[in-house]
């Protein structure tokens, strides 16, 4: 499938000038490897409106420079890995390990922010709560699943 | 959002997602998303925008959940 975007989308490049520096130095303060897994669908379905935007190969891209800035950051692609309810997804991984971090669609605009944010937090060895907070969720006895909804702007 | 990745790497009890709304729309209207963030507990739509730590724990732990 060809979009007739994609020549414009190829050479727009996700971080300013001014930006990438700025991302850099927060990735450079992660206390342990991060690994993202992108996540694709069966198959891409455009939305109306959408422009013709391949949602899944934006966002491989988006993670891909995200870990091309980084050592601490590395990406692998799967298509419909367990663990997912729907496509594209990323997940984040500290150590590889899935902590159920999940974000789903394209993490476009003010949601660029939040991955990298989700991504900082995720290379702490400790996370940055407070005591009594770490304490309370330590003595959870069920599961919780918290969903976020989200827009780019 | 953060404060749930955070709670996330803090119990493993727990799972976190952010979701792009205008891409999954009819989840996103199942949720009666119209404000933004909102948060979805096991399912169940509980509020909207970001709140305090100590709040966001005081909800999540409700015993509503249990």
């Amino acid at each position: 499938m060809h979009l007739k975007n994609a020549d414009t989308l190829r050479f727009m490049p996700i971080f300013g000038a001014d930006e990438e520096p700025r991302v850099r130095e927060l990735l450079d303060g992660l206390e342990r490897p991060v690994e993202l897994l992108v996540a694709h669908g069966p198959e891409e379905t455009p939305l109306p409106g959408a422009r013709d935007v391949d949602f899944g190969a934006e966002t491989q891209r988006i993670v891909e420079e995200l870990a091309a800035l980084s050592d601490r950051v590395t990406f692998r692609v799967e298509t419909e890995p367990d663990g997912f309810e729907r496509y594209p997804a990323i997940a984040v991984l500290p150590d590889g390990i899935d902590f159920g971090i999940r974000y789903y669609g394209l993490p476009w605009g003010y949601e660029l922010g939040s991955l990298i944010l989700g991504v900082v937090e995720a290379g702490r060895r400790e996370p940055a709560l407070r005591p009594e907070s770490i304490e309370r969720l330590a003595a959870l006895e069920h599961d919780l699943s918290i969903d976020v909804f989200v827009t780019p702007t | 959002m953060l404060l749930a990745y955070k709670t996330a790497l803090a119990s493993p009890r727990i799972r976190a997602s952010a979701i792009e709304s205008t891409e999954f729309p009819a989840l996103a209207d199942a949720m009666d998303v119209w404000a933004v963030p909102r948060i979805v507990v096991n399912g169940v739509p509980q509020w909207d925008g970001a709140v305090p730590e100590r709040v966001f724990l005081d909800r999540i732990l409700a015993p509503a959940f249990e």
